[in-house]
């Protein structure tokens, strides 16, 4: 047993030096445009998702009414500061987006999996290691909570915020 | 013997389950807003810095022709599309919102070569905000501001003012 023991000491010793010598060697890449396997990228979104899953408290509720007016409050926000990375309703993906890695994600395109508070909640904290900053410094909470109205309905507007947001976005 | 190796063997696939666990159960903090221990931040400051070496090594800046006029460039394309998340010179200031956080260039300066700085400006650095600006500036602007990145706190004087008045031709994008 003492074997074992000193066996599985070494062994973690090993593991953590081999660690040690990989990073501080500059083995590791660090260049944002390098290519990334799938298998990287998907392991790092999942992770994300279940730690952001985790800690956002279950009981975590919108305070303001839902309804186009809060929509479109959200979808100005949207339009003003996120679009440049997270690309605008109906338009091209955004290329500055893509320069990131980990990519911000297109969300005018692709929508999100994320639940209305679980948005908030990233937007106000930002996410660790990649381009999204904490915005929790810059907006108020009830600007957070209608940019997340906006963002969980961002692939699925009413005509009438659609509308609205284009005569806005025309201006 | 045997039960020394089985330690050994089992240390190598506990530990990365171990590791491969903690993430998935959504054990790891990812708020920007949060600071991780010095430790980890100091890791990764070294892992970059030793990456950024071995990219660059070798590599040679061009001659910079005239390196006042590099300077000049390099700063107004740095006032464009740089000091909005690395400060501008002369005013104090803290980046809490990213993590890692963006570096104060004018304050902190660099410790990259030129050709360091050329290549963290093209090719950005993952698991940052720092994105990558080569499908954005042509060779000659990263390598202009390479050249103003290096001196940025330590400028010649009256170059700032310079930079923010003077109407120099910025080279075009190719």
């Amino acid at each position: 047993m003492k074997q074992f023991f000193i066996g599985f000491v070494i062994g973690t010793v090993v593991l953590a030096l081999c660690v040690l010598a990989y990073l501080r060697l500059g083995l590791a890449e660090i260049r944002a445009d390098a290519a990334t396997p799938a298998w990287a990228t998907q392991w790092m979104l999942s992770s994300t998702h279940a730690s952001v899953r985790h800690t956002v408290p279950r009981d975590l509720k919108s305070p303001l009414p839902a309804g186009d007016e809060t929509l479109i409050a959200g979808g100005k926000l949207y339009l003003n500061d996120c679009v440049g990375c997270h690309g605008a309703p109906g338009k091209p993906a955004s290329d500055f987006g893509a320069t990131f890695y980990p990519p911000a994600p297109q969300l005018a395109r692709e929508g999100t999996q994320y639940s209305e508070a679980q948005i908030y909640w990233i937007a106000k904290h930002g996410i660790r290691r990649t381009g999204m900053s904490a915005q929790g410094s810059s907006y108020s909470d009830e600007h957070l909570w209608q940019l997340a109205a906006f963002i969980s309905h961002i692939t699925s507007l009413p005509p009438r915020v659609r509308d609205a947001l284009q005569e806005k976005a025309g201006k | 013997m045997r039960l020394f190796l089985l330690g050994v063997i089992t240390a190598l696939v506990a530990l990365p389950l171990a590791a491969f666990a903690y993430f998935r159960l959504g054990l790891a903090d990812v708020r920007s807003d949060m600071r991780p221990p010095a430790w980890e931040t100091r890791l990764m400051q070294s892992t970059v810095h030793a990456s950024v070496r071995r990219g660059a090594s070798g590599m040679q800046a061009p001659p910079p022709g005239n390196l006042d006029d590099a300077i000049l460039e390099g700063g107004r394309l740095y006032r464009n599309g740089c000091m909005g998340c690395h400060g501008e010179p002369g005013k104090a200031g803290e980046d809490l919102d990213h993590y890692p956080p963006v570096p104060q260039l004018p304050q902190v300066g660099t410790q990259y070569s030129d050709p360091e700085l050329y290549s963290i400006v093209k090719h950005g650095i993952r698991n940052t905000a720092m994105s990558a600006y080569g499908p954005f500036y042509s060779d000659k602007q990263m390598w202009a501001l390479a050249s103003f990145l290096r001196r940025i706190d330590h400028l010649p004087p009256g170059m700032w003012e310079r930079i923010q008045t003077e109407q120099t031709p910025v080279s075009s994008a190719n």
